[in-house]
């Protein structure tokens, strides 16, 4: 019966003795473990466009608008601070080598107004040279036909595009003529107009 | 002799948690109980079903924050059992790590609460500091100290670096002198028998009648275990013992969980020093028609899931059955004939978890009429009018 009243009394004594175990938060910074699951952050120049994060994501965190103005064509990504769960799926689901978006340390997400939490990229973005609808993101395209090598040479959509990045063809002209001719087969096009192009000028 | 109602909800003043007991009590003892749930009900079962079964685990994740490994560990192996697949070795470490890491720190918050309860608030400050140990080394190995997001059906997502390991178990190893000198002084504080020895006892009959399941059986000698039963994860490649006391009584409930705590941390031990080499993950495309079941030993008992797949990349039916769903009938035989001072930690006793046994609420209406929205509204306005008449107003 003693016991145990001793036992207890040396451990009030030690917590006596010995500091606070809670941290001194607002005046010392809290630092997390590097393995740490914070907020996502968007790599602007590793991050390609191809809106897989956004297919994956489980609870819609991240969005995307496309502005197709002829001339300043881009894609604004979205990602919303306030719903994102930070489960890592948009990083595991990246095609840039997982570098596109990355979950870093950053914990302090307070806001004051929930129109604010939300950080956006822009990334540039290709229009189908015909019809002016978007197709891709530039570095997508160039990111493909890097993947498949001279395969990419099938397609003109993208061997123009890589082309055009590497700074070989200059650039077109976007027609506003919507009368297929054979020569706008060899054209940077989205897949409606491609259809197009094959179907009616194929038989003449 | 008059009986009393005291009602106790609809949101419980000491668990924080939406629930309704109404005692019947004479005197000082409680004659009846009657538990009444249904006010947290959240549509998980739906949700799932709207997301795609990778998705899912993040929203199964969320069906409890203390549990939140034990839903998707069920779940995953239920998804597993529709292809079937076996997943890698590595993979199956890893998740009885992350899964004993929620033990230990899902038993010391409920030690903690209960020394709360019992006005032991030392033992609350105490073990909550301790639990903070734990935590931190889940973020080490996982990324968060709670919601881990590890798991995925085929495997995990995240892998452990070898070079976390050291400093991961560090943490769960000291929190072990702690821990024993925890065990003595709870297994012999004379104001702790008092208060719970012989109180609220759940026979093995009893426990056997009600299905109990988890620390709530096992302290009622009832030797059900889901990871000793059906071996999952990698618990039949460690050692480990499983505690079984045989009064049931709340003392021997806190002694399981305890000692329990004790074998958590030889797993985790185990398996963090033995993690064999490998893949993390399978990568399954498709899941095939058909269904499958999943069972994971949560803290509180066995969580079973079931799922339903048409082929689609999406659940059809997802059922969750949670440990509490089974433990809080056992109530009927352990509250009736106690005090209702001591009604308090015995309805804690069991450890329960009302959102995770919110899934569907059934109100049975005995025959009698049904009212429609429209038939309350006018019930609602009768009343008014009763009462201006009473009151004499126009």
């Amino acid at each position: 019966m003693k016991l145990p009243k001793i036992r207890e009394l040396t451990e009030a004594i030690k917590a006596l003795l010995s500091k606070p175990y809670t941290s001194k938060f607002p005046k010392k910074p809290h630092i997390p473990h590097p393995n740490f699951r914070g907020q996502p952050v968007y790599n602007e120049d590793k991050c390609v466009g191809c809106l897989a994060c956004e297919q994956v994501c489980p609870v819609e965190a991240i969005d995307h608008r496309d502005d197709a103005d002829p001339s300043n064509p881009k894609r604004i990504m979205i990602h919303y601070t306030d719903t994102c769960i930070f489960c890592g799926s948009c990083e595991a689901a990246c095609i840039a080598d997982k570098e596109g978006i990355k979950l870093s340390n950053e914990w302090d997400l307070a806001f004051f107004d929930r129109k604010t939490a939300q950080e956006t990229i822009e990334k540039e973005l290709q229009l189908c040279e015909i019809c002016g609808e978007p197709i891709a993101c530039k570095d997508h395209l160039k990111w493909i036909a890097e993947k498949i090598g001279e395969l990419s040479y099938s397609s003109p959509t993208l061997y123009f595009s890589h082309l055009k990045s590497l700074g070989i063809i200059d650039d077109n002209l976007i027609q506003a003529s919507r009368d297929y001719g054979r020569s706008d087969r060899v054209k940077i096009l989205c897949a409606r107009c491609r259809r197009e192009s094959t179907l009616t000028t194929s038989s003449r | 002799m008059a009986k009393s109602i005291i009602p106790i909800g609809p949101y419980h003043p000491l668990q924080e948690e939406p629930e309704f007991f109404t005692l019947t009590v004479d005197g000082e003892t409680v004659v009846d109980i009657d538990v009444s749930i249904g006010y947290n009900h959240r549509g998980i079962e739906k949700l799932s079903e709207m997301k795609t079964f990778d998705q899912s685990t993040f929203v199964i994740e969320r069906i409890c924050g203390i549990c939140s490994t034990s839903h998707p560990f069920a779940y995953t192996r239920a998804v597993e059992d529709i292809i079937p697949v076996e997943v890698p070795d590595r993979a199956k470490y890893i998740r009885t790590i992350i899964g004993e890491g929620e033990r230990i720190h899902s038993h010391l918050l409920w030690l903690g609460l209960a020394g709360h309860f019992l006005g032991y608030n030392t033992v609350y400050m105490w073990v909550w500091k301790l639990r903070e140990e734990i935590l931190d080394a889940m973020e080490i190995l996982s990324g968060n100290r709670n919601n881990y997001a590890m798991f995925k059906p085929g495997g995990v997502r995240r892998d452990i670096n070898s070079e976390d390991i050291p400093p991961a178990l560090r943490k769960i190893e000291s929190i072990v002198p702690t821990l024993n000198k925890l065990k003595k002084a709870i297994i012999d504080d004379p104001v702790l028998h008092a208060r719970l020895k012989g109180i609220g006892i759940l026979t093995k009959e009893e426990a056997l009648d009600y299905c109990a399941l988890g620390p709530t059986s096992r302290a009622s000698g009832v030797a059900k275990d889901v990871r000793k039963d059906a071996p999952y994860g990698a618990y039949d490649q460690v050692q480990w013992d499983m505690i079984v006391t045989e009064n049931g009584d709340v003392f021997d409930k806190v002694v399981v969980r305890v000692l329990e705590m004790f074998e958590s941390v030889k797993i985790m031990k185990q398996c963090l020093e033995n993690l064999p080499p490998g893949e993390i993950d399978l990568n399954i495309k498709n899941i095939p028609p058909g269904e499958g079941i999943g069972a994971h030993e949560a803290p509180r008992g066995e969580t079973f899931h079931y799922v339903r797949s048409d082929g689609t990349n999406r659940p059809a039916r997802h059922k969750v059955r949670a440990p509490t769903f089974m433990n809080l009938p056992t109530f009927k035989a352990t509250v009736i004939g106690e005090t209702i001072s001591d009604a308090t930690i015995i309805l804690a006793s069991i450890d329960p978890c009302y959102c995770c046994t919110e899934r569907m609420s059934v109100m049975n209406c005995r025959g009698k009429k049904i009212y429609s929205g429209e038939d309350l509204v006018r019930l609602s306005q009768d009343k008014t009018k009763l009462i201006q008449k009473k009151m004499g107003l126009k």
